[in-house]
């Protein structure tokens, strides 16, 4: 399967992974221009935490070999791709009991901001041929696509 | 090798699914009450009328003959015979097995007062079953009781608030969701609840309720004498282990199913998980129970070791909740609060671990304090507001771009 | 394996250009575009604020405001504010270094070479002064008294040198500028940190700042220009790197303030300075144009055809330019000189020279005009060339590109000299107009940058959509450079325009696009709009004429671009100015100026799309018109 390998010594924290998360997920059509950058349905599936030290720490979804969140899904609405490999949302299915936020240890999925009824997590950009936006945006190569 | 299992929960299924995994070719027979699998923890969006039956299945589609599993659904076990290698089916027939897993939940348990256990309009809120019997039953109730505020009682309100009904619901406990919360975070979904028109009675209980000619019980008097008019009663006063069906079978229970740590019963080729084992009551310990007792029975040695249960998230009204470790303050704790306008949370930390944490309003990037707790992980060298510690702080990634946690 | 530096240039619309930049062994900004290719979107919405220690502050749902409060329409309009200021104090700069010329040349009894566009300038400011040099200095004494002034004294020349409707306008919305230079120190202390936080009054800065600029740096600049300057006259010239004639000593030229150039100008055909050349083995010297101040000159190249072949590109041509080896040395004044040329002059051993330190580049040796000693500074200045032209010749091999470029772009066209050719009178022009053979005229301006598609790419190809539309196209700036070195300002090029445009240029034998020459001449194209206005009759926004700065690229550009506004005009750019993030900021500029000024923003990278916003406007337009 592809992952995200990420190099977080080279991160600069401009969030360009994550305003680039936004636009590939946002509903309406248009460009990087004319994303409404305070909308909080534009959020983004990824965040550039920092240590204690400031130092930037990236959180991209692992799209883990065995996902916790997965494991916790007791509506079937997560799952693992058995051809990508990669940990999938179907959004109809999916009960908001958030068990998934709690049981994901390194904290990726969350609920959305506005309706608390979903789901935020990575889909590695799967409506846009699977080629995850964040790291084409990203001006440091801090990540890239790697099959592991 | 012929496989049984009992029960359609999550635990049957992802012992299913594992078995099938490590045995490709092996006979695996499901054998439940249950006609449809479904996701308990989704009841209430059935009473609420947001999903059908299929709605609540959490299996991916054609489970059956992907993993190709039997099902026998409908039917009841009535007896294990371990000698004959064989269980007994409600229909008298008589199915062989060379491994069996017993997954077959547990009961809503309905308290001994009055003559709630006779009446025909008290439900407990356990299986679909319940459920459409609820829904069923509420087309003609205006006043619906709910007895106790856990999170199955507080699921069923939630539900029947969809239909219009006017609800009360009675709890022993000063506060509802006792065991989840403290005080000040369930005072917001009371607030909550109210608002939308549920009625709460706190720190009491039902001390008497008779049945008229009809077996219905139209009136619960409190044990202050108050008494609540009601044409359904839910009972939510917790779950007990089905075990009744076991009593000959030389299978030692205690609360539950006694397990050793491959899930393995007191009786060899025969394993339990999930609700039946009495160890936690939570989805993905029963799914973890049913994987590992799956492995187990095709010969594979694997011990199950996350047995951490004290954890739970709510959703009512969009507002969420996550709740790890201990709630209730002990002496020698140092609690940490902080709240806003959105959020409120508390932290229960003891000599620089963190032995409880609870979220509410916002719970995004909140999964790194299940590990700090159940790992009871020295955090006091962490120069940062604890509220502010994540992942970051942990942060390292090793062999495939993996995340790993760097504790030292 | 080959030599070139890279491959992964970016598109020309100049395809020639295209190939010999990515055969280059050297890198150039071409090269650089892929590599910078991830812009940071906080930065292109314009919501990223640096103004305090609290920053870099950024606009995201969690956080729509910056720590002090600023939301996203804030920090938008202030770095918009901010953008509009230093490109003011550009343009201010140069509109003050030329009035000072001018002076300089009037006091010392230099030769005036533009008669008639003294006269227009002293009768318009009331000057009545016999002597010819006396007239000139009180003029250019005018315009530095104007400039100088505080900003809360409005300054004298912009009524006389404005539209009456249109002055009318700004006095109404209170944007009549004080002095120039402080209105720049007004806009600069107005979006600092933790003072103006209102969109709409920064925007409206923005506006007069756009008055000042547009009527002291773009107007003023091009008369007093041609007063010392002479006059453009329309003429066919040489474009493209085929100008470069490797048997002379070559200097390239770039910048905005040709008048600092006239001395040198004059001093390389003197025959001791000739001589000089001819010694250390060259036919003598040449000046290369590039950029706007190449431009100026190929403007009025009529006065000036021994010592410039012609105008060989624009801003990111000129490291193809120096590429060629053929250059031995950059005479810097102003932008747009990159700073990348630097280790290509250094890898070529070409001399750069900076001769006016707002500009002075890393490697470059700083020899500041200075009028009173002009004759001393360009002897050592020759000197140096000279002593660079030895040490290369022979050394470094010359890559030219002898087939670039065309031999028969016309030039010299200003509002003065495209009224002559008319017959002096605008009514030819308005009657094609009227009649329809000429739907609307659209001022194509600006730069180039590498980013709208490529170099000139946006450019070149709105240009062709428009004429195709019938759509007349004056130019100005290094877009010019661009669409000159593509054909389109060659009468052949007449068969890309629109049947009735086409048969226009044909009977004529002009191009469909006329080329103003440098960036500057934005005020003699918008000179042009107010003659056809006054003759009609009708305000500004009223006539079927739109401007692009299309592919616009610096802060100066920004400050043109509010004089289009503040003029009424709609103007389109190919990229937004850094406002998309800010909601009010879009809906002024897009929407509510047209009730404001009558002027509009259009962003819209397409060139096909924006042709076809761009004649919708006009033909509203004409129809508002009733023709």
């Amino acid at each position: 399967m592809k992952r995200i390998i990420i190099e977080y010594d080279k991160c600069d924290g401009c969030k360009n992974c994550s305003a680039a998360c936004m636009q590939a997920h946002r509903k309406t059509k248009g460009t990087i221009y004319d994303l409404d950058l305070t909308d909080p349905e534009n959020e983004s599936r990824n965040f550039i935490l920092k240590d204690e030290k400031g130092q930037y720490r990236p959180l991209f979804c692992r799209h883990c070999d065995d996902p916790e969140c997965v494991k916790s899904c007791m509506s079937g609405a997560l799952y693992k791709d058995p051809e990508s490999g990669h940990v999938l949302y179907q959004e109809n299915r999916c009960g908001s009991c958030f068990m998934c936020v709690m049981n994901c240890p390194f904290g990726v999925p969350k609920p959305d901001t506005v309706t608390k009824s979903k789901i935020i997590k990575c889909d590695f950009c799967a409506d846009a041929g699977g080629e995850p936006s964040c790291v084409k945006a990203c001006p440091k190569k801090a990540i890239r696509v790697e099959e592991v | 090798m012929k496989y049984v299992i009992i029960g359609a929960g999550v635990a049957g299924v992802e012992a299913a699914k594992a078995i099938r995994k490590q045995d490709p070719a092996g006979e695996i027979l499901m054998v439940s009450v249950d006609t449809h699998v479904h996701s308990r923890c989704m009841l209430h969006k059935y009473i609420a009328g947001e999903r059908t039956e299929k709605g609540l299945d959490f299996t991916e589609n054609d489970f059956f003959s992907k993993y190709k599993v039997q099902w026998r659904n409908g039917v009841r076990v009535e007896k294990i015979q371990p000698d004959q290698k064989q269980i007994l089916l409600d229909t008298k027939e008589a199915v062989s097995y060379d491994k069996l897993l017993i997954a077959a939940g547990a009961d809503s348990f309905i308290p001994p007062v009055g003559e709630l256990r006779k009446a025909s309009n008290v439900y407990g809120l356990r299986n679909l079953s319940d459920a459409q019997a609820i829904v069923k039953e509420a087309k003609q109730a205006q006043n619906i009781l709910v007895i106790g505020s856990g999170l199955v009682g507080l699921d069923a309100a939630y539900g029947l608030l969809e239909r219009g009904k006017r609800l009360t619901v009675v709890e022993m406990a000063d506060r509802i969701l006792p065991v989840q919360l403290d005080a000040h975070a369930a005072n917001a979904y009371q607030e909550a609840f109210e608002k939308a028109g549920v009625r709460f009675v706190l720190e009491r209980k039902a001390s008497q309720a008779l049945c008229e000619s009809d077996k219905k019980i139209r009136q619960v008097v409190l044990d202050n004498g108050e008494a609540i008019a009601c044409d359904l009663i839910i009972v939510a006063a917790g779950v007990r282990p089905s075990l009744a069906f076991l009593d000959s079978s030389g299978i030692v229970c205690d609360r539950g199913i006694t397990v050793d740590a491959s899930m393995k019963t007191s009786v060899d080729d025969i394993y339990a998980a999930g609700d039946i084992t009495g160890l936690s009551g939570i989805w993905p310990n029963a799914a973890d129970q049913g994987r590992i007792a799956g492995k187990n029975m095709c010969g594979q040695k694997v011990d199950y070791t996350d047995t951490y249960a004290m954890k739970n998230t709510i959703n009512f009204f969009g507002l969420v909740t996550l709740c790890v470790g201990r709630i209730r303050e002990e002496e020698g704790d140092e609690i940490r609060i902080r709240e806003d306008r959105s959020q409120y949370k508390r932290v229960i930390l003891r000599d620089g671990k963190v032995q409880g944490i609870l979220l509410q309003g916002n719970i995004a990037n909140a999964g790194h304090w299940q590990y700090l707790i159940k790992n009871q992980i020295d955090i006091s060298k962490i120069n940062k507001d604890i509220f502010s510690i994540s992942y970051a702080d942990f942060y390292q990634t090793g062999a495939k771009g993996k995340y790993e946690w760097n504790i030292n | 394996m080959n030599q070139c530096y890279g491959c992964n240039t970016c598109k020309s619309a100049d395809k020639p250009l295209e190939g010999y930049i990515a055969s280059l062994p050297m890198e150039t900004s071409h090269h650089r575009v892929e590599s910078q290719s991830t812009k940071c979107a906080f930065g292109l919405q314009g919501v990223c604020c640096r103004l305090c220690a609290n920053g870099p502050c950024r606009i995201t749902p969690e956080s729509p405001r910056g720590i002090c409060g600023a939301n996203a329409d804030t920090i938008v309009t202030r770095n918009l504010l901010r953008a509009v200021a230093s490109g003011s104090g550009c343009y201010i700069h140069v509109v003050e270094n030329t009035a000072r010329n001018v002076k300089n040349v009037a006091k010392t009894g230099g030769e005036i070479k533009g008669i008639n566009t003294l006269n227009r300038l002293a009768s318009l400011f009331g000057i009545e002064e016999e002597d010819l040099h006396k007239r000139a200095e009180a003029v250019a004494d005018a315009v530095l008294r104007d400039l100088y002034l505080p900003e809360y004294e409005k300054m004298e020349l912009t009524e006389k040198l404005s539209y009456a409707p249109r002055y009318k306008k700004w006095k109404e919305l209170g944007i009549l500028p004080g002095g120039a230079k402080s209105e720049v120190f007004h806009g600069v202390v107005k979006c600092s940190t933790n003072l103006n936080s209102d969109p709409v009054n920064m925007l409206l800065d923005c506006l007069k700042l756009g008055i000042s600029t547009g009527i002291h740096g773009l107007v003023l600049t091009n008369l007093l220009n041609d007063i010392v300057l002479g006059e453009p006259k329309i003429r066919f010239a040489p474009v493209g790197l085929r100008v470069i004639d490797p048997d002379y000593i070559n200097i390239m030229i770039t910048g905005h303030q040709h008048s600092m150039f006239t001395f040198l100008q004059d001093r390389l055909i003197d025959e001791d300075i000739k001589e000089k050349a001819k010694k250390a083995g060259a036919k003598g010297f040449k000046l290369v144009g590039c950029t706007c101040v190449g431009q100026d000159l190929q403007l009025r190249g009529a006065h000036y055809t021994e010592i410039f072949d012609g105008h060989a590109g624009n801003n990111y041509t000129s490291e193809a330019i120096l590429a060629t080896g053929g250059i031995d040395a950059v005479i810097s004044e102003f932008n747009c000189t990159l700073p990348g040329i630097e280790p290509i002059c250094d890898k070529l051993k070409i001399k750069q020279i900076c001769i006016d330190n707002v500009a002075k580049k890393a490697n470059a040796q700083l020899k500041e005009f200075d009028f009173e000693n002009r004759p001393a500074v360009t002897d050592e200045i020759i000197d140096e060339i000279i002593a660079a032209y030895q040490e290369r010749r022979g050394s470094v091999s010359l890559n030219l590109m002898p087939d670039h470029g065309n031999d028969n772009t016309l030039t010299g066209v200003s509002e003065i000299s495209l009224k002559k050719f008319l017959g002096g009178s605008w009514q030819p022009l308005i009657d094609l107009i009227t009649s329809g053979d000429i739907k609307g005229v659209a001022g194509v301006v600006g730069c180039s940058n590498l980013t709208a598609g490529g170099h000139d790419v946006l450019t070149v190809d709105l240009v062709k959509e428009l004429i195709a539309r019938d759509i007349i196209v004056l130019t100005a700036g290094c877009s010019s450079g661009g669409i000159e070195n593509c054909g389109l300002m060659t009468p052949e090029a007449a068969k890309y325009a629109g049947p009735k445009l086409r048969a226009i240029c044909e009977k004529l034998g002009i191009p469909p696009v006329l080329n103003f020459g440098p960036c500057l001449a934005i005020g003699r194209l918008e000179i042009v709009a107010t003659e056809l206005a006054e003759a009609l009759k009708v305000d500004l926004p009223e006539l079927p004429l739109v401007l692009s700065a299309a592919q616009w690229l610096e802060e100066q550009a920004l400050a043109d671009g509010c004089y289009g506004l503040a003029l009424g005009l709609p103007l389109h750019l190919g990229l937004p100015p850094f406002v998309t993030g800010s909601k009010v900021a879009i809906q002024v500029l897009t929407e509510d100026m047209k009730s404001l000024t009558g002027g509009q923003v259009i962003i819209n990278g397409n060139a096909r799309e924006s042709a076809d916003i761009l004649e919708q406007i006009i033909l509203e337009k004409r129809q508002g018109l009733q023709i």
